[in-house]
């Protein structure tokens, strides 16, 4: 083989307590799509920054002898300018004192062309499309012809067929003599398009593999390390109406519910399968009350109006897990033992006439860190302090806690762990089975799958299709997904 | 968690007290002063005798109300800098109450007061109503407000609150029944003291103890986390702004009925500004927040002799009190919940 | 009919000079947003700039020495709201205020040290009409310039950039706290000139409290304007016009302080009616923090 392109030697790198990559060799050849995977948490991420020289390791080296680019998993792109400007950002075409914008949109277009991907260098990036943005960050990298590529968790938020037309792009690349790394967790297309592949736990490389020579169960058993740890029993349970929606619409510009009509019963699991930004941010966002709607919803018979505050749902037993734990969940200053209060500190028994009682706070708190197997196990943490995972169980304990009517989890498991992750699924089957009514929303079709009695599919804000856990069609779901019929 | 805390209020303390004697001592030798004649003037003008004593107290008390208010603001994600205004307008309002008052010291104290406090409370809630109705930056609102109250005062008390038994630009003497007891004689140190203590006390209650405190908090660390847990954002902005309002006013009415006898329009030399250093010195809790009041009554009596005495420009410690604002502007204050 | 052409005229000429200052304060003002630093400061900046110009001006005798270093001031006064606002990361307004009260008491404590009296300067020799009328007109070239600048050269982009998403800068390669530090200090020093205009050319000496609240109005108007020079200098003549018609108004005879307050209302209705619908950049008020990357 030839030369690598980009070596890694006895990288180490921590954050605080965290030992984030813990001695990591890695090499990259020209012309190889080479997979990084591991669960969340794992360090493929920071292995990725510290490739791209975003991030200093405490120790190894880094030795490029090309240029790299790196896409990243959340968008580094600035909204209110347009595409040629993020594109050319830092390398602006000039003329005297001022950019050439001719000369600007001509290479944005010769090199979206190049490349095969389509988009507009005059249109403003917060009015684009997911996908479509995706496509700006990579030209951004491609604009620097980088002799490596580094792409973190890139169709995470891409429907099947744009996956696909992503691919080709990608693999052209590669062909070009680019070496391309990319970090996922999507074992399917790590079969389907990677050459090699290495597999992170812990922080440590654990296996190493060409693809055409492993499966996706062998790489998944050396993700985890073992087999996965069993979700909770399905009980057997007859479910009756809980919650009605019809006509919703809610949000405005990209993204917007345009019209949503479906049934959640009490005893059930409901599963919203959907590519990230056709509407779910939304359909959360009315149910939870935070944001305005048309149309109807009805709890138990209750007509939940668009002026129905959240502390009036809270107390109808409407509880909703946010996809964004840090910002819409916790106050990350605060203990657990508060944060557990939060939500339930308006009626009793949290609440004794105008003072918090604390007692009831510190009982609340010690059975959602039990139930929930919250480490460290104590009520007087801070959950700044708190790993994603564990973060995400106080936040889902204080809701399943409540012992709520309804539950909306968006996005329950998104980056922690696979045993926290695992934990979570387990608790909101318990709490079906206990006759709860739960509304998962996630952008991971195995979770869905995992986990839901009735699968319905979003696209394009609305409800597309509807399927019983019995015969659902994966591949009838992702056409679906994809807009199609 | 208790020692971290103390760990940041030491270190906080000791940048403070750094920048105190540094640039003091700097200012003092550019006034051709040897910095141990200027800093000597200033603790003998602050402790010397009992009466000196007593004045620090006076003006820490004066800085300790508007601090509270400040801090309540703050606590709730909001940045009250019109204090000064709010102040101003308590004392106008007790001013003008305190002439009327009848009956027993008890009602006449309590009832202006009370008309501090309420004229205080509705500066501050106008600008908790523009940032709960319509989301104003409450920063420039109550910089805005601030000029339009020292504004309404002057006029007010030229114009329509004039009375012939008055000096241009101050209300009559007060009926004596409104006249604050003192607590040391022949000082200027009355009950207001024990008011503010015992404020500081109850606002640290609040804080910890209550819904209402749990709310607000949340509403300053977690804006959005608070919003999605049953907080309403604009009922805690509008309440914070107005309770943050009447704590500056029940300030400036504790100086008109204790200290004054009278309201004047140069009732308070910037103390609203100043209680900001003193809010954040004392890291937003109250108890704490006293002890910061003392030392910076220290600084603001003690200055007055330094200026006598040693010849040191007394602006000198307001140069001293805005650096030290800087200095601690290190912990994030508000979570960004941005708004115009 | 040629009495009221007079006072129109008249009317507008004092428009002009009420908003030359609050010109220069809202572009400073204007360019340190716009990369995203809240400048709270722009009333001490102006102060400084004042105390500044009339010093060296009385000092030298010449008042366009005195305009040079009040913009140095004013640029100085900038960098430590920037130093501590980039590099230390603290909080922008905190320190904004802070940097206020300095300025004020530094001006005060400088009066007695340099003039030997508190309260006010000597007069110092000033700009005449001529030097008014080319600060003005140099503070509406300045906008239309800080416009050009903003959004026609690469530096305005990759300011812009850090001022909506720094870290999106920093991923091309753009270091958005030296940006915005020199954002800052650039601001500074076009808004201490607000601060000369009102002691060289307005009138002729310093005075305690002579900006009186102009830095504040000027923030109001940055927002008023949208952000963008050429708003908030639109925004600054609409205040500006509102002082100007209190020195009409006052020989009505309408009490002078209700006067006075008008540009202060005018301000703050104008935040009531416009929150909400007016977007600042999205990073404005936020401090950067280089973040290393983790799976959270």
């Amino acid at each position: 083989m030839s030369e690598p392109v980009l070596t890694l030697r006895g990288i180490r790198k921590r954050f605080g307590a965290v030992l984030a990559v813990d001695g990591v060799d890695l090499e990259l050849h020209a012309g190889e799509i080479h997979a990084l995977v591991g669960e969340n948490g794992a360090g493929k991420s920071t292995l990725a920054a510290i490739a791209f020289g975003a991030v200093i390791p405490d120790e190894g080296t880094v030795d490029a002898h090309a240029v790299v680019g790196l896409v990243h998993q959340h968008f580094q792109l600035v909204d209110r300018l347009n595409v040629w400007e993020n594109v050319l950002l830092g390398r602006e075409p000039r003329r005297g004192w001022r950019i050439d914008r001719d000369a600007a949109r001509e290479r944005v277009r010769t090199l979206a062309a190049e490349h095969g991907l389509d988009v507009d260098p005059d249109a403003l990036v917060e009015n684009l499309p997911i996908g479509v943005q995706q496509r700006v960050e990579l030209l951004r990298e491609l604009e620097r012809r980088p002799g490596v590529l580094l792409l973190d968790e890139p169709t995470a938020a891409l429907a099947p067929t744009e996956i696909a037309s992503f691919f080709r792009t990608i693999t052209a690349l590669a062909k070009a003599g680019a070496a391309v790394l990319i970090v996922t967790h999507k074992l399917q297309e790590v079969i389907d398009y990677s050459t090699r592949v290495t597999v992170m736990r812990s922080g440590r490389v654990v296996a190493r593999y060409d693809t055409n020579a492993t499966s996706t169960d062998e790489i998944a058993r050396a993700m985890v390390g073992g087999d996965l740890p069993p979700l909770a029993e399905r009980a057997a349970v007859t479910p009756t109406p809980r919650l009605t929606v019809r006509a919703l619409a809610a949000g405005s510009g990209g993204g917007e519910l345009v019209d949503g009509t479906f049934e959640v019963r009490a005893g059930e699991i409901v599963g919203v399968a959907g590519v990230e930004g056709n509407g779910q941010s939304a359909l959360a966002d009315a149910l939870a009350g935070v944001t305005a709607y048309t149309g109807t919803i009805e709890l138990d018979g209750v007509a939940l109006t668009s002026s129905v505050t959240p502390a009036a749902r809270l107390a109808a037993g409407v509880r909703v897990i946010p996809q964004d734990r840090r910002n819409e969940a916790l106050v990350l200053g605060w203990t657990i033992a508060e944060n557990v209060a939060l939500g339930r500190h308006q009626t009793p028994p949290m609440r004794r006439g105008m003072v918090i009682d604390r007692a009831a706070e510190n009982a609340a708190a010690a059975e959602v860190i039990e139930r929930f197997d919250v480490r460290p196990p104590n009520a007087q943490a801070t959950v700044d302090a708190l790993s994603g995972g564990n973060q995400q169980k106080v936040v889902v304990g204080r809701a399943l806690g409540a012992h709520p009517k309804l539950i909306v989890a968006y996005q329950p498991t998104r980056g922690i762990d696979v045993g926290a992750a695992t934990l979570v699924q387990s608790r909101l089957i318990e709490a079906r089975n206990a006759g709860c009514a739960v509304l998962l929303i996630s952008f991971e079709l195995d979770e869905i799958f995992a986990l839901a009695d009735r699968v319905l599919v979003m696209s394009g804000g609305r409800f597309v299709g509807a399927f019983d856990r019995a015969n659902v069609d994966r591949g009838r779901v992702g056409t679906l997904m994809a807009g199609g019929h | 968690m208790p020692a971290f805390f103390r760990l940041r209020i030491v270190r906080d303390l000791a940048v403070a007290l750094i920048v105190v004697f540094g640039v003091g001592s700097i200012a003092m030798l550019l006034a051709h002063v040897s910095p141990i004649d200027g800093f000597s003037a200033l603790f003998d003008g602050a402790f010397g005798t009992t009466s000196e004593f007593a004045e620090t107290l006076v003006s820490a008390t004066a800085l300790l109300f508007p601090a509270l208010g400040i801090a309540l603001a703050f606590r709730a994600g909001l940045f009250n800098i019109g204090a000064e205004g709010q102040l101003v307008l308590g004392g106008l309002a007790a001013g003008v109450a305190g002439v009327f008052v009848p009956g027993p010291p008890i009602v006449s104290i309590v009832v202006t007061l009370l008309a501090g406090a309420i004229a205080g409370g509705v500066w501050g809630g106008i600008a908790g109503f523009l940032k709960a109705r319509f989301g104003a930056n409450e920063v420039i609102a109550t910089l805005m407000l601030n000029v339009i109250a020292a504004l309404v005062a002057t006029y007010a008390v030229d114009g329509p609150l004039h009375f012939a038994t008055a000096n241009e630009g101050e209300t009559p003497l007060l009926a004596h029944t409104a006249w604050l007891p003192t607590i040391v004689p022949d000082t200027r140190l009355t009950i207001s003291i024990v008011i503010a203590l015992a404020l500081a006390f109850a606002l640290r209650f609040v804080f910890n103890r209550t819904v209402f405190g749990f709310e607000l908090r949340a509403a300053g660390e977690a804006p959005e986390a608070a919003r999605r847990s049953g907080v309403d954002l604009s009922r805690i902005a509008l309440l914070a702004m107005t309770f943050s309002g009447a704590i500056a006013g029940l300030g400036g009415a504790t100086l008109v009925t204790g200290v004054l006898h009278r309201f004047n329009t140069g009732l308070s030399p910037g103390y609203g500004f100043v209680a900001i250093a003193v809010a954040l010195v004392g890291n937003l809790e109250p108890i704490w927040i006293a002890v910061a009041a003392f030392a910076f009554g220290i600084l603001q009596n003690g200055a007055l002799s330094m200026q006598a005495e040693a010849n040191v420009p007394r602006d000198i410690v307001n140069v001293v009190e805005g650096l030290v604002i800087i200095a601690l502007a290190g912990r994030r204050y508000v979570a960004s919940r941005r708004s115009t | 009919m040629s009495a009221l052409v007079a006072a129109l005229i008249a009317l507008a000429g004092l428009t002009l000079i009420k908003a030359t200052p609050l010109i220069f304060a809202a572009l400073g003002g204007v360019l340190s947003e716009r990369s995203g630093v809240v400048n709270i400061g722009l009333e001490g900046i102006m102060i400084g700039g004042a105390f500044t110009a009339v010093c060296v001006s009385g000092a030298t005798g010449s008042p366009l020495l005195g305009a040079i270093a009040g913009i140095f001031a004013g640029a100085a006064l900038a960098a430590l709201l920037a130093f501590v606002a980039t590099r230390l990361a603290f909080d922008q307004i905190v320190a904004g205020t802070g940097l206020n009260i300095v300025a004020l008491g530094g001006a005060a404590f400088g009066l007695v040290l340099v003039y030997g009296q508190p309260g006010a300067s000597h007069e110092v020799p000033a700009f005449g009409k001529t030097g008014e009328a080319v600060l003005t007109v140099l503070a509406l070239v300045l906008a239309g310039a800080l416009s050009l600048f903003l959004n026609r050269t690469p530096w305005g982009l990759r300011i812009r950039a850090c001022g909506e998403n720094p870290r999106a800068a920093a991923s091309a390669g753009i270091d958005p706290l030296q940006t915005r530090f020199w954002s800052v200090v650039a601001g500074g020093a076009i808004a201490s000139l607000g601060g000369v205009y009102l002691a060289l050319a307005e009138l002729d000496l310093y005075s305690d409290g002579m900006t009186a609240g102009r830095g504040f109005i000027a923030l109001a108007a940055v927002i008023f304007g949208r952000w963008t020079p050429f708003g908030a200098t639109g925004a600054a003549l609409f205040f500006g016009f509102f002082s100007a018609l209190q020195y009409t108004l006052q020989r009505v005879g309408i009490p002078s302080e209700l006067m006075q307050a008008l540009p202060y209302l005018a301000a703050l209705v104008a935040l009531a009616g416009l929150a909400g619908r007016v977007r600042a950049p999205a990073s404005d008020g936020i401090p950067y923090v280089a973040e290393a990357v983790r799976s959270r």
